[in-house]
């Protein structure tokens, strides 16, 4: 009974146009696995209906990444993960690419490494396998560029057409925001000054416009049409003369260590 | 050759004594302080590794001299002839516990598991002695007289470690349980199914409560059909009655659950060596169910190895590990209550080998995030076994290099290769942590030092990641695809095939160095073209990012297009010589401090000195009043206060 329900729910969440109208059939779905005690792949649960839980979860799970729920959507993941020690799914690596780029989007790139290395380990073929796959080459290219500085490749691996399903575009926003930051943060240390009308291009912001917004937001020095980036590095110089007085006094401090540890060796 | 050597020397923590290299033309004042400075890092490092290897011979010869006199009541029964067994005991204790700790090392594991073969001529003497005792000093001119059968030496052995085994539960001495672990190895070569069956049903009466366990035993080994309470077999009759007559007083007792453990674990070990996974599995949960029962701290240490071959069993079973089915995965909440009850019960042994199982059973399967969990949840005890420690911080060191904490990492795994044993027996776990130690320090952009390479035992082991280096050192990131691509299989299976790929930011970051240091200015085009990047931007991109971690000090024009090295101050100007004499020192300190911790010192000596102390006191406080009432001015120090 419960199980036919659960069917006709999921072919329903599957063409569901919003997250407003998955979510009540999200909840009544697992309202129903809960009656079936499938909410974890137990072994006591019949193989046909773990695959509904499983499906149900995945749908879940896409459902709140087009809402842009990230908490929502870690949660599924987390759900997920028992099941897909045991079943196969078309949809896993869409999602757990989704996941990976979650992770970095948040900046959990341990947690990122982690995850990588569980999928690269099932086989020795496996890591090619896995970079070549169209959902998980993508976060695992993207991490990549983000590391190396190529943030340029990144800006172009987010265009349309370059992601792999629209779910995936959801991060190009966030994604934007961040290396823009990084950039921003780069620039501050590598150039002396920049002329406004290149930084456009340099941050990838539409109009000069928006560039004189971020470059306040910042904190940034605009003058004759170039930018300079001046507290910063005062900044660093406070910061240094600072430690070098400090410095004299970790000297003796040291030294008076030494001078103990001796005294208790000898 | 010249420039090559001076760039292994500082590795990328100094970037500016790479200067010469880049520009012959200045060498001259910076040779002067590149030589200087040298001759302190270098001198430093033999000081340091003088002081570690100082160190651990004077703890060996510690443990040398103490071993022996540990067993005082032993030297009676010997007569001369057999001192020498002694030392070889010392060898025997210095060799096993390195050779089961190769064990990780996935390749090496049934070659380094067995010990080393020399061993086996040189063992059957202590054990012989050892036998002795067991039986009563009576007959030992008799055992020397007969010619030794193996079949009836191999029993002996086993039997004679009884005895080690019912003083360790006496003493409650956990080194005494340890001794007949040791032993273990030298036993193996020569197990059968049949020594074995014949030496449990000598040592349990039909009648004795512990039966079951016996005939459970049997059946493990496939002699089900062996009755208990056998007498000493014919082939035993020559050695004589006393012999019999002592087993019969032997059987009498009750068997203490020690020795039927001990036999476990001999049947576990002939099962692993004759390769029946299946059988020593279900075996195995049987023994580690029954050990968990019996509450008794002598136990400790043979419990721990029981766990051990528990999961060894698990690992060798199909679906081999990397796959979520293995069994090994099924054994985890076993491992895990027995970590608990471990730890309530303070039992170290088994606590420390327990960990250390766990983490590789999570590792095996590459779940990072639960070996995470599992340390972060629990306290390595502090004075596990010294081989325990080195695998816990190689698991450790795994755990932190995939999770980006290098520092951590390497620091972990420093330690574990100082602590793994020298001996030839554990090269395999030496080998696997170096590899692990050197991508890791390459990830955190140093330069592994070249000596490592040329060590003999490594040499061959280690080529594959000489050439990475060489690659990273330069920079250069073709050929350091090309190196990843023709030793993709080596670096898989040393599973640091994840890590060594994100090494290529670190060669791109060499890169840049390089050109940095060669060039007070140059055009990003060049950059582009030089370093294989695939566009202009893109080059301006990982050039700004280079210089905000750190990795140059330049400035980059965007108008005109080029990078602007900034000319680099003197390092000796900096506090970094001092930060790096200070860690040293802190090294040698830490290591003082431990050695003296490690130190064994006979009971009760401190009231000794205490009671000397005291007396010295009184003798001086006499000394003190005699001066008070001046009765040693006459005598002696007036006399030489007039002199003056």
């Amino acid at each position: 009974m419960a199980e036919r329900q659960l069917t006709q729910i999921l072919t329903q969440l599957k063409s569901a146009p919003s997250y407003e109208t998955a979510l009540p059939l999200l909840s009544k779905a697992k309202l129903l696995l809960a009656q079936l005690n499938a909410l974890t792949p137990s072994p006591s649960v019949p193989p046909q209906i773990q695959s509904l839980a499983l499906q149900t979860y995945e749908q879940g799970a896409l459902a709140s990444i087009r809402a842009s729920n990230p908490q929502a959507f870690t949660r599924y993941v987390d759900q997920l993960a028992p099941f897909y020690e045991q079943h196969p799914s078309d949809e896993k690596n869409k999602i757990t690419g989704l996941y990976l780029l979650l992770l970095i989007t948040q900046g959990g790139y341990d947690e990122f490494h982690s995850e990588l290395e569980r999928l690269t380990a099932v086989s020795a073929s496996a890591f090619d396998a896995v970079e070549s796959d169209r959902y998980l080459g993508y976060p695992i290219r993207i991490e990549r560029w983000l590391m190396e500085g190529s943030y340029d490749r990144v800006w172009k691996a987010m265009k349309q057409g370059e992601v792999p399903c629209e779910e995936f575009s959801v991060f190009s926003e966030i994604l934007t925001v961040q290396i823009r930051n990084e950039i921003a943060r780069s620039s501050e240390r590598a150039y002396p000054s920049l002329p406004i009308s290149s930084t456009k291009a340099l941050l990838f912001l539409p109009s000069e416009g928006e560039v004189m917004e971020y470059a306040k937001s910042r904190g940034w020095i605009l003058r004759d049409g170039h930018i300079y980036f001046p507290p910063a590095v005062a900044a660093q110089e406070t910061g240094e003369d600072g430690e070098k007085k400090e410095m004299s006094q970790v000297v003796i401090e040291n030294a008076l260590e030494y001078a103990r540890q001796l005294e208790t060796i000898v | 050759m010249e420039m090559a050597k001076h760039d292994r020397e500082h590795p990328a923590k100094y970037p500016v004594l790479d200067l010469n290299e880049a520009r012959p033309d200045i060498t001259e004042p910076i040779e002067l302080s590149l030589t200087r400075r040298e001759t302190f890092v270098k001198g430093f490092a033999i000081q340091t590794t003088g002081r570690l290897g100082a160190w651990n011979q004077v703890a060996r010869h510690f443990e040398a001299v103490e071993m022996p006199g540990k067993t005082p009541d032993k030297e009676p029964v010997e007569n001369g002839g057999y001192r020498g067994g002694k030392d070889i005991e010392m060898k025997d204790n210095d060799l096993k516990p390195k050779g089961k700790k190769s064990i990780k090392d996935g390749d090496d594991e049934m070659t380094v598991v067995v010990p080393p073969s020399k061993k086996q001529s040189s063992v059957p003497p202590p054990n012989d002695a050892d036998g002795d005792v067991v039986m009563d000093d009576s007959d030992k001119a008799e055992d020397g007289a007969v010619k030794v059968d193996p079949v009836v030496q191999a029993i002996n052995d086993i039997k004679s470690n009884y005895a080690l085994l019912d003083r360790a539960v006496a003493l409650f001495d956990a080194r005494f349980s340890l001794r007949a672990l040791r032993s273990i190895s030298s036993i193996r070569k020569r197990l059968t199914p049949d020594i074995l069956a014949q030496a449990i049903s000598e040592t349990f009466t039909a009648s004795s409560p512990s039966s079951h366990v016996a005939s459970g035993l049997l059946q493990a080994i496939g002699r089900g059909d062996v009755s208990l309470g056998r007498q000493p077999g014919p082939e035993m009759e020559i050695d004589s009655e006393p012999k019999a007559k002592n087993g019969v007083k032997k059987e009498a007792k009750e068997v203490i659950p020690e020795v039927d453990v001990f036999l476990g674990i001999l049947t576990q070990v002939l099962l692993y060596d004759t390769k029946q996974f299946q059988r020593g599995f279900e075996f195995s949960s049987q023994l580690a169910t029954r050990v968990q029962s019996l509450n008794r701290r002598t136990l400790d240490s043979l419990s721990a190895k029981v766990y051990f071959y528990f999961s060894l069993f698990a690992e060798q079973m199909t679906p081999l590990p990397p796959s979520s089915q293995s069994p090994i995965v099924s054994i985890r909440p076993t491992l895990l209550a027995a970590l608990r009850t471990a730890v309530l019960r303070k039992d170290i042994d088994t606590q420390a080998s327990v960990i250390v199982l766990l983490l590789r059973n999570y590792l095996l399967t590459s779940h990072i995030t639960q070996a995470d969990l599992l340390v972060s949840h629990t306290q390595f005890p502090e004075n596990a076994a010294n081989n325990q420690v080195a695998r816990f911080l190689y698991y450790l060191g795994r755990v932190r290099a995939v999770q980006l904490r290098y520092t951590e990492a390497h620091e972990h795994l420093t330690a574990a290769t100082r602590k793994a044993p020298s001996s030839a027996s554990a090269l395999g776990f030496s080998q696997t942590a170096t590899k692990l130690l050197m991508v890791v320090e390459l990830l955190m952009g140093d330069i592994p030092d070249r000596a490592t390479f040329r060590e003999t035992s490594m040499e061959l082991s280690l080529h594959p990641y000489f050439l990475l280096v060489q690659a990273v050192r330069v920079g250069n990131l073709e050929d350091f695809e090309t190196i990843i691509a023709d030793h993709a299989d080596t670096f898989r299976r040393d599973s640091t095939y994840t890590l060594i790929l994100r090494l290529r930011q670190n060669v791109i970051k060499t890169g840049i160095r390089m050109m940095s240091l060669s060039y007070s200015r140059i055009s990003l085009r060049d950059i582009c073209i030089r370093l294989h990047l695939g566009s202009e931007e893109n080059a301006e991109y990982i050039v700004a990012k280079a210089i905000r971690d750190g990795v140059i000090e330049a400035t980059l024009d965007r108008e005109r297009g080029f990078m602007k090295s900034k000319e680099i101050g003197d390092v000796y100007a900096t506090r970094e010589p001092g930060e790096a004499f200070h860690d040293r020192i802190r090294a040698c300190l830490a290591l003082h401090d431990e050695s003296v911790k490690a130190m064994r010192f006979p009971m009760n000596q401190h009231r000794l000195e205490l009671k000397n102390a005291q007396e010295a006191r009184e003798r001086e406080r006499e000394m003190a009043k005699e001066i008070q009432e001046g009765d040693l001015d006459e005598d002696d120090l007036g006399g030489e206060f007039e002199g003056m």
